[in-house]
C-alpha cells in the first residue's frame, strides 16, 4: 500500500471521538495518507503522523470506513477519454470531488518557516530580559527611596543626567528626524510630564492613604506583571499604550507609599526615564547600532541583579537565573521545537491572493 | 330571519290605535316609538310625522295598528286592520291584545295584502276570515309575500322585546371593549350594532315625547311622557342664568389669559414652569375655558366633559374652602408657622451630622481623606448659609402662610401645590447637594469611561460610534494615566456622598410626587360620571341583558330589555379628563440607569404632554 496516493473516506464526519469537522452531511472528506508519513483529512485538516500517536491496529481497517474515492493508480474511477480539468464552470463526468493523480504534487511543507540560528535569537531575547531587568531596577530605586536611604534629589539630578544623555545618544543615533517631532515638540513634552507630575505629586502622595498597604502592592504587582505581559517587545517603540499605562498606574501606586511629596514626584519622573523614555531609545539603539544594542541590554540586566543584590541577594539570584534562561534555555528550546515543525500547504489551502493591489490604490 | 319588534312598556296598557316607531334599516326589526290613539284623521297623522321627521331627522312611519278590546269596543278590529290601506308600508303590524292573558298577538300583512304570518294563539277563534297560511320567515324584507305554507312551527317568527323607553332614551351605550361580559348579555358585533341603532333612534326621536295628554292637539298619544313631561324647575332656572355667567367667565378669563401672555417673558415662564401652583393655575384657567365656553357641547363626551370638570371644580373650591374654615381658626397659622421654622432647623441640624459622620469613616468606608474634608466642608458652609436664610425670613414666615394661605380658597389643588412649592423651596438646600454630588460624579464617571478607553489604547469614534484602536502621544498616555489614577482612587468617596444625598433627593422627590399624584387625581377624576353610575345607573350603558317574560308554545316570545350598567373602571377610563401626566416617564431601569450615571432627576411631572 506504501507508495500509492489513496483519496480514502475519514470518518471524522461520523465518530464522536474523532476530531470534529464541519463538513456538511452527504460530502464526503477525504484522507490523503502522505507517502510514509501518515494520513491527511483534506477537509479537517487532521494529520496523523505515522508513529508518534499511532494507537495501534491496521492504519487503514481504522481510518478507511467508507468507500475508495478514487486512486490514481487504481482503475474504477472513470474509464473515459476526456481528460479531468480542475474547473468547476464545465460539466465534466467526475464527481465533484474528483481529483486525479496531479494533486499531491501541490503538496509543499514548511514554506514559510523561519530557519533560526541561536545567536540571533538570544539576541533578540535580551530584550525580554533587559525589561524584566528594567522592572528590578525601578523597584530597586523604590525600594532605596522608600527607606529613606536615597534622597528624592539625588534621584532627580541622576534621573536628568541620563535623561540628557540619553536625549544626546538619541539625537546622535537619529540621522533623520522622523515624525516630524522637533526639539520645541520634545521640550513642550518634558515641560508637560514634570508640571504635571510635580501638580500632582501632593494629590497623589494622598491618593492611597485610606487603601491598605498590602492592596497597593497587590495592585502594584499586577500593573508591572501586566506591562510586562503587554510590553510590544517585537516593536518597542513608541511603547504600546497598555504596556506603558500599566506600568505608569503601578509605578503611581507605589510613588503614593512614599514618604514625601518630593519623592513621588521623583519616583514618577524615574518611572517616565525607565519605561516611557528607555525603550524608545533601545528601539532607536536596535535600528542604528546593532552592535550596541546587545550590550545596552547586557548592561541593564547586570544593574538590574546588581541593585537587587545590594537589598536582597535572594531576589538577585532569582533575577540571575530567569534572566539565563530567558536568554540562553528559551532560544534553544524555540530551536529544538522549530526542528519538529511540520507545515504543510496544497490546493485545499484558501486563495491567497498574491498580485500586487498597490498599483490600484494609487 | 326573525322579525323583532321592540316595544316600550309604557305602552302595555295604551287604547287601541296606531303604531308609530321606526324600521331599522337594513335589519328585520322595528322600533316601536308610541302609540296614536282613536280618534284620528289620518291626514292629520301624516302630516305630524313628517313633521316629527324634519325635526328629529328619524325615519318615523305608522308601523301599524294596535288593539286592545276595551267593553263596547268590538268592531275596532277590523276597522284597524283596514288602515293598511290608508298608510301604505311595506308591512303591515297588527298587534293585538286579550284581556287576562300576557302576550299579544300579531299579524304581518304584506303590502300587496297578503298575509304573510301570523303569531298568535291559533285556533283560538278571534275572528280573522283570511286563511292562516304560514309562510316561510326567510326573505320576506323584500315583501314578496310568497305565502307557500310549509306548515312550520310557528313560535320564534317574532320577538318582542320590551324595553323601558325613559331608560333606554336617557341611556348612552358604550363600545364593548371585548372580554368577559356579564352573563345575561351577549351581544354580537351585527347584534350590537342593531342596538345602537335601537338606542339612537330612541334617543333622536325625542320631540316625539313632548306632547303629553293634555296637550290640545289634534292627537292623543301614548308613550312614556304622555302622563306629563319631566323636568326640574331649577334645572331650568340654571340653564337660563348660566348664558350669562358664562359670558362673564369668558370675559374675564380672555382678560386673565392676556395679562399672563403679557407677563410671559423669559424669566417668569421658567419660574412659573418650575412651580407646580403656576402649572395647576394655568390647568385650571383651561379647564374653566371649557367650562365656560358659549357654544354648546356637541355630544356626549363633550358634554360629560365638562360636567366632569365643573362638578370637579365644584368639590375642589369646597374642599378648599373647607381648608380655610379649618386652617384660619384658632391661630392655627401661627402655630404653623412657629413649628415650620424650628422643624427646618431641625433638618439642618440632622444635615449637620450625617455630613460630620461622612467626614469620617463612614460605615467602614476608607474614604480618601483630604477630598472628604473639602466636600465635607463645603457642605457644611452651605447648610451655614442655609440657616441663616431660614433665621432671617423667619420673622415674616407667618405672615407669608397667612396670604399663601388664602389661595386654598381657589380649591383644594391648589393648597396642594402651594405645599408642593413650599415643600421645594425648603428643601433647596437637599437640592444643591443633589445637584453638587451628581455633576462631580457624572463629571468622574464620564472621565473614568473615557480614559480606561485611553487606558486601554482604544478611543470612542463619534462619527461609527464604536471604540477604535489609536495610538496617542506619550504625554496624552501619561496624564492621562496619571488622571485615571486619580480618579479611581477618588471615586468612592464621590460616589459616597453622591448616593447620601441622592437618597436624601428621592425623599424629597416621592414627597411631591405624592402631592402631585394627589392633585392629578383631584383634576382628573370625572366625579359626575361616578355620580351618575351611582345615583342612575342606566345612564351610562355598557350593554343590555335579556330577560325571558313569557314564552308560551305557539306564541311570539316576549323578553325584557334591562339595561347593563357600565362598570365603575370602565366610567373612570372612559371619563377620566385628560391632564398632564405626572406618572413616572421612565421604567424603573431607566431611572436606575440615571442614578447611576449621576444624570439629575426630577420630580414626575412633564409640562407639555398630556395623556388620555
Amino acid at each position: 500500500m506504501p507508495g500509492l496516493r489513496w483519496l480514502l473516506t475519514h470518518p471524522c464526519k461520523g465518530a464522536s471521538s474523532q476530531p470534529k469537522c464541519s463538513v456538511a452531511r452527504g460530502w464526503r472528506a477525504q484522507v490523503i495518507p502522505l507517502v510514509n508519513r501518515g494520513y491527511f483529512c483534506s477537509i479537517c485538516r487532521f494529520r496523523k503522523l505515522k508513529g508518534r500517536d499511532w494507537t495501534g491496529g491496521d492504519p487503514f481497517s481504522k481510518w478507511i470506513s467508507g468507500s475508495l474515492v478514487m486512486g490514481a493508480d487504481s482503475g474504477p474511477g472513470a474509464p473515459s477519454a476526456v481528460p479531468w480539468r480542475k474547473v468547476l464552470y464545465e460539466r465534466q463526468p467526475f464527481p465533484d470531488n474528483y481529483v486525479d493523480c496531479r494533486f499531491l504534487e501541490e503538496l509543499r511543507r514548511n514554506v514559510g518557516v523561519r530557519r533560526y540560528r541561536y545567536w540571533p535569537v538570544v539576541r533578540e531575547a535580551g530584550l525580554v530580559t533587559q525589561q524584566l531587568s528594567c522592572v528590578a531596577v525601578f523597584l530597586t530605586l523604590w525600594w532605596y527611596m522608600y527607606q529613606g536611604e536615597l534622597y528624592p534629589f539625588t534621584l532627580l539630578l541622576a534621573g536628568l543626567l541620563c535623561a540628557l544623555l540619553g536625549y544626546g545618544l538619541y539625537e546622535a543615533l537619529g540621522g533623520s528626524r522622523g515624525g516630524g517631532r522637533t526639539r520645541l515638540a520634545d521640550l513642550q513634552s518634558a515641560a508637560i510630564f514634570l508640571a504635571f507630575t510635580f501638580g500632582f505629586s501632593p494629590v497623589l502622595k494622598t491618593l492611597t492613604e485610606s487603601v491598605s498597604t498590602d492592596t497597593v502592592y497587590a495592585m502594584s504587582a499586577l500593573m508591572l506583571l501586566a506591562h510586562l505581559v503587554t510590553f510590544p517587545y517585537a516593536q518597542p517603540s513608541p511603547p504600546g499604550s497598555l504596556s506603558l499605562n500599566a506600568a505608569l498606574f503601578g509605578s503611581v501606586c507605589l510613588a503614593s507609599r512614599l514618604p514625601g511629596a518630593l519623592h513621588t514626584f521623583a519616583m514618577l519622573t524615574c518611572a517616565l526615564l525607565v519605561f516611557a523614555l528607555w525603550p524608545c531609545l533601545l528601539h532607536r539603539l536596535r535600528d542604528r547600532a546593532p552592535r550596541g544594542f546587545p550590550w545596552a541590554a547586557a548592561l541593564v540586566s547586570l544593574g538590574g541583579v546588581g541593585g537587587l543584590a545590594s537589598q536582597s541577594p535572594g531576589g538577585a539570584v532569582v533575577l540571575a537565573l530567569a534572566q539565563l534562561t530567558l536568554t540562553l534555555i528559551c532560544p534553544l528550546l524555540l530551536l529544538w521545537l522549530q526542528k519538529h515543525k511540520d507545515n504543510i500547504q496544497g490546493p485545499w489551502d484558501e486563495a491567497e491572493i498574491h498580485e500586487d493591489l498597490s498599483r490600484f490604490l494609487q | 330571519m326573525v322579525l323583532k319588534i321592540f316595544f316600550p312598556q309604557c305602552c302595555n296598557m295604551a287604547a287601541s290605535g296606531l303604531l308609530i316607531g321606526h324600521w331599522l334599516p337594513g335589519q328585520d326589526s322595528a322600533v316601536v316609538l308610541a302609540v296614536v290613539h282613536y280618534p284620528f284623521i289620518p291626514g292629520q297623522v301624516k302630516r305630524y310625522l313628517s313633521q316629527l321627521r324634519n325635526e328629529s331627522q328619524v325615519e318615523l312611519a305608522v308601523l301599524g295598528s294596535w288593539s286592545m278590546p276595551k267593553d263596547g269596543q268590538e268592531g275596532m278590529e277590523s276597522f284597524l286592520r283596514d288602515l293598511s290601506t290608508i298608510f301604505p308600508q311595506g308591512r303591515w303590524l297588527q298587534l293585538s291584545r286579550e284581556m287576562g292573558k300576557k302576550g299579544f298577538t300579531c299579524r304581518v300583512v304584506q303590502r300587496d295584502g297578503g298575509l304573510l304570518g301570523e303569531e298568535g294563539e291559533n285556533g283560538d277563534g278571534d275572528g280573522d276570515g283570511d286563511g292562516d297560511g304560514d309562510g316561510d320567515g326567510d326573505g320576506d324584507g323584500d315583501g314578496d309575500g310568497d305565502g307557500d305554507g310549509d306548515g312550520d312551527g310557528d313560535g320564534g317568527r317574532v320577538i318582542f322585546i320590551h324595553y323601558d323607553q325613559r331608560k333606554v332614551m336617557l341611556c348612552q351605550l358604550h363600545p364593548p371593549e371585548g372580554g368577559a361580559r356579564g352573563v345575561g348579555a351577549v351581544i354580537g358585533g351585527e347584534e350590537s350594532s342593531e342596538l345602537r341603532l335601537v338606542f339612537s333612534a330612541v334617543a333622536q326621536s325625542q320631540p316625539l315625547f313632548f306632547t303629553d295628554k293634555y296637550d290640545d292637539g289634534p292627537l292623543k298619544l301614548t308613550h312614556w311622557q304622555s302622563e306629563g313631561r319631566e323636568g326640574s324647575i331649577i334645572v331650568e332656572l340654571a340653564k337660563h342664568a348660566s348664558v350669562p355667567v358664562c359670558l362673564l367667565l369668558t370675559w374675564l378669563l380672555s382678560l386673565w389669559t392676556w395679562l399672563c401672555s403679557v407677563t410671559n417673558l423669559q424669566p417668569v415662564r421658567f419660574v412659573s414652569s418650575k412651580l407646580s401652583t403656576c402649572v395647576q393655575l394655568s390647568y385650571r384657567t383651561e379647564h374653566l375655558q371649557i367650562v365656560s365656553s358659549p357654544k354648546t357641547a356637541l355630544g356626549h363626551s363633550e358634554s360629560m366633559r365638562k360636567a366632569n370638570i365643573f362638578v370637579s371644580f365644584f368639590v375642589d373650591v369646597a374642599l378648599g374652602l373647607l381648608l380655610i374654615s379649618w386652617l384660619y381658626q384658632e391661630n392655627r397659622i401661627s402655630r404653623l408657622a412657629n413649628t415650620l421654622v424650628p422643624v427646618a432647623d431641625h433638618v439642618a441640624k440632622e444635615l449637620q451630622e450625617l455630613l460630620q459622620w461622612l467626614m469620617g469613616a463612614p460605615a467602614g468606608f476608607k474614604m480618601n481623606r483630604a477630598l472628604d474634608q473639602v466636600l465635607g466642608r463645603f457642605f457644611l458652609y452651605h447648610i451655614h448659609l442655609w440657616i441663616s436664610y431660614i433665621h432671617l425670613m423667619s420673622p415674616f414666615i407667618e405672615r407669608i402662610l397667612w396670604y399663601v394661605g388664602l389661595c386654598a380658597c381657589l380649591g383644594l389643588t391648589f393648597a396642594l401645590s402651594v405645599l408642593s412649592d413650599i415643600v421645594a423651596l425648603l428643601t433647596f438646600h437637599i437640592y444643591c447637594f443633589y445637584v453638587y454630588g451628581a455633576r462631580l460624579y457624572c463629571l468622574k464617571i464620564y472621565g473614568l469611561s473615557s480614559l480606561w478607553r485611553l487606558f486601554r489604547g482604544k478611543k470612542w469614534n463619534v462619527l461609527r460610534q464604536r471604540v477604535d484602536s489609536c495610538s496617542y502621544d506619550m504625554d496624552q498616555l501619561f496624564i492621562g494615566t496619571l488622571l485615571f489614577t486619580v480618579l479611581l482612587f477618588l471615586l468612592p468617596t464621590t460616589a459616597l456622598y453622591y448616593l447620601v444625598f441622592t437618597l436624601l433627593r428621592l425623599v424629597v422627590v416621592l414627597f411631591q410626587g405624592l402631592i402631585h399624584l394627589s392633585v392629578d387625581f383631584i383634576n382628573s377624576f370625572p366625579l359626575f360620571a361616578m355620580g351618575l353610575r351611582l345615583c342612575r345607573p342606566y345612564r351610562l350603558a355598557e350593554g343590555v341583558k335579556f330577560r325571558v317574560l313569557c314564552e308560551e308554545p305557539g306564541k311570539p316570545l316576549h323578553l325584557m330589555m334591562e339595561i347593563n350598567p357600565l362598570g365603575y373602571g370602565s366610567v373612570l377610563q372612559w371619563y377620566r379628563t385628560p391632564t398632564y401626566s405626572c406618572y413616572p416617564k421612565d421604567s424603573w431601569a431607566a431611572l436606575c440607569k440615571k442614578l447611576f450615571v449621576g444624570e439629575l432627576v426630577y420630580p414626575w411631572r412633564h409640562k407639555g404632554t398630556k395623556i388620555d
